[in-house]
């Protein structure tokens, strides 16, 4: 079975053309997925470079919506939504009528099993009651119990981070976080955070279906340009398939 | 005539039968998700930070989700040279004076060198800054405990220290300043002339009286500018996983007497001597078990605290944690118990006592200087005004089990003796009497 590799995009970064070059091209270098972050009023998990990533999208003053309409048109690999539920937990039949009309068809939530562990369940709930599917984020400090149990609400994976924050390279050892998290779920584990080159036929190896990756994809548009994140899908598709 | 090959034997064996191998680690045993270190808005990455100042190991330690983390050879050592494990008494004294059905036992951890419990994490934080072949770590103290606990840590690993003492307690604690000097440490008042924000601050007022805070702040600059490592002394979970020596050997102990403890009692400050003695007992064998934290009514975080983000430094220096807090700018009133003044707490106890697993009660001063001084009349031992509280709890948990006549089996942490506060006791007797 092919591993899966999903990658991450900024809504709207650098620019809404250079956004649509990158989603309408990136499934052809090797994406199954792609993760698009819309900017939230605090990217509270998130680490500098994808914090970086968000300012400069809200300075450009876009309109997530439209966008958003853009990227269901354009894009060439199945779309994750991601963002906080702090800017939409009082108004979440709102946010889900949204993003039914714009045709996301996934919603990840990195702050869901973090602040609102309590009300986890019936927030899923509403969702799956549009129709959205929730893919749900674990990361290393979460208890194995709510691993289990969080992954039977989430598709198309399970996506598993190794640090607390994205893209800082904490010294963590993949290859014990990723034993662990398989030994308790069933479902398809993608690991993401801060991942190497090096770290991911480790990662693989130690059961895991996938990567994803954002930090990296961000720096690429950073330092260059859009083509250069997409040689680096491509250079990371390879590897995969190498495996 | 006692046999000296014999002797030796029976303490090789009661140390090994006592001392832990591994430390544990309460994340993966937790009710709910311990919420991560976070970054504040708009501001440069302070994770990141952490990754340029503390050891990897310590970083690797502070995210592991392993349960149990092997205590590297080299530290056991160490453990044993300053004395682990520590004893573990019952309270006899006590027991007779409150004239209670309730056993009370307490690990002693005042045997340790430097009169606490802070040496069981400055031991394996030294260790490995001195693994990666620095020069030297840096740290910073208020009252001067923590200072010496690193400053004896560094000299066992022949690294050298910077302590950052603040510039009140150096000058107006010159016994503790003494002290870490004594074990070949150097300290420099804070602010200081040694590092950019100690001069910036020293140029507006050269009287600056400074805080921890800043004491943070100038050993974090040391650290970055010498390619030295920062050690911490309390609130982290890697800190609070070094502690757990304490609770582990006490489990192991009370085993060999054939006795489980029905309550924990421990004090809290950051949160790493509670953690140290109640953890494993909480993850490992809680059944029945109450356990109790216990604070300061002047310092009422348990009460009064809020549960969200804060900055655990007051300079907001390093990542936000979540944890109940009284706010970084939080100034306590001038309680002697200085190792309780602190706004914070540790972001896993923290949770542990919302999740109500762990139940918080507060004491002041008075009642816990009367329980300070009912403990050194009675069992000989004067508590740090720290571990007093704790004492205080079980004094009041014993005299309720003789109302309702209950053969309970309590367990405490006396994380600290007090000779060293005994200027603090003295003007404690002038203002509450002598009783």
């Amino acid at each position: 079975m092919e591993k899966l590799l999903v990658v991450y995009i900024t809504l709207g970064y650098p620019s809404i053309e250079k956004f649509t070059q990158f989603i309408s091209q990136v499934g052809d270098c090797g994406a199954s997925y792609i993760e698009v972050g819309i900017p939230p009023s605090f990217a509270k998990y998130d680490g500098p470079a994808i914090r970086r990533s968000y300012e400069y999208v809200k300075s450009l003053g876009i309109n997530a919506e439209n966008v958003l309409k853009i990227v269901a048109k354009n894009s060439s690999a199945p779309v994750i939504a991601l963002t906080y539920l702090d800017d939409y937990v009082n108004n979440l039949d709102e946010f889900a009528e949204k993003m039914l009309s714009t045709g996301i068809e996934y919603v990840l939530l990195p702050d869901l099993l973090i602040d609102y562990v309590d009300m986890y369940r019936d927030i899923v709930n509403t969702l799956h009651k549009y129709g959205i599917k929730t893919t749900m984020f674990v990361s290393s400090s979460t208890p194995d119990k709510l691993i289990a149990e969080a992954s039977k609400h989430s598709k198309p994976f399970l996506y598993f981070g190794l640090r607390p924050a994205t893209g800082i390279p904490l010294p963590v050892d993949p290859v014990i976080l990723v034993t662990r998290a398989r030994k308790l779920v069933q479902n398809k584990l993608v690991v993401g955070f801060g991942l190497s080159i090096k770290d991911i036929e480790k990662v693989v190896k130690a059961g895991a279906d996938g990567i994803a990756v954002g930090t990296a994809i961000i720096e690429a548009i950073e330092k260059s340009d859009v083509e250069k994140a997409l040689e680096l899908v491509k250079e990371l598709r390879g590897v995969l398939d190498d495996l | 005539m006692v046999n000296i090959q014999e002797v030796n034997k029976y303490l090789y064996k009661y140390r090994e039968e006592i001392l832990p191998k591994y430390w544990y680690n309460i994340i993966p045993d937790l009710p709910k998700p311990l919420p991560p270190p976070m970054d504040p808005k708009d501001t440069n990455s302070r994770i990141e930070l952490l990754q340029r100042i503390l050891p990897k190991e310590v970083i690797k330690q502070q995210f592991t989700i392993d349960r149990f983390v092997k205590i590297p050879e080299e530290i056991l050592e160490k453990y044993v040279v300053v004395g682990r494990p520590t004893p573990l008494f019952r309270a006899i004294g006590l027991e007779k004076f409150l004239d209670t059905p309730a056993r009370i036992y307490f690990k002693y951890e005042g045997a340790l060198p430097t009169g606490s419990h802070k040496v069981n994490t400055a031991i394996a934080q030294v260790y490995y800054a001195y693994s990666e072949n620095v020069e030297g770590v840096t740290t910073e103290t208020g009252a001067g405990q923590w200072g010496s606990a690193v400053a004896l840590a560094s000299s066992l690993y022949r690294l050298k220290s910077i302590v950052f003492m603040v510039k009140t307690s150096y000058d107006h604690k010159p016994a503790r300043r003494s002290l870490i000097e004594f074990y070949g440490a150097e300290v420099v008042p804070s602010p200081s002339k040694i590092t950019r924000f100690g001069r910036s601050l020293l140029e507006n007022n050269p009287d600056h009286p400074g805080s921890l805070g800043i004491a943070i702040s100038e050993a974090i600059e040391y650290a970055l500018e010498h390619g030295y490592r920062y050690v911490m002394g309390s609130v982290i979970d890697v800190v609070l996983l070094h502690q757990t020596i304490i609770g582990l050997e006490a489990m192991r102990q009370m085993e060999l007497i054939g006795e489980e403890p029905d309550i924990i009692v421990a004090c809290v400050g950051g949160g790493s001597n509670f953690a140290g003695l109640a953890y494993p007992f909480i993850g490992l064998r809680n059944k029945g078990k109450r356990f109790i934290a216990v604070g300061s009514a002047e310092v009422p975080k348990f009460s009064k605290g809020e549960y969200r983000y804060d900055y655990p430094d007051t300079a907001g220096l390093l990542p936000l944690l979540k944890m109940i807090t009284l706010g970084k700018d939080f100034v306590p009133p001038p309680i002697y118990s200085g190792g309780l003044r602190y706004h914070g707490l540790a972001p896993s106890l923290s949770l542990l006592i919302r999740e109500r697993v762990v139940e918080a009660i507060e004491y002041r001063e008075v009642e816990v200087y009367k329980a300070a001084r009912i403990f050194a009349e009675t069992q000989g031992i004067v508590p740090a005004p720290e571990s007093a509280h704790a004492v205080k709890a079980v004094i009041d948990i014993a005299l309720e089990a003789r109302k309702r006549n209950e053969k309970i089996t309590i367990l405490f942490n006396l994380s600290g003796h007090g000779l060293l506060d005994i200027d603090n006791y003295k003007s404690m007797m002038i203002r509450y009497g002598r009783f």
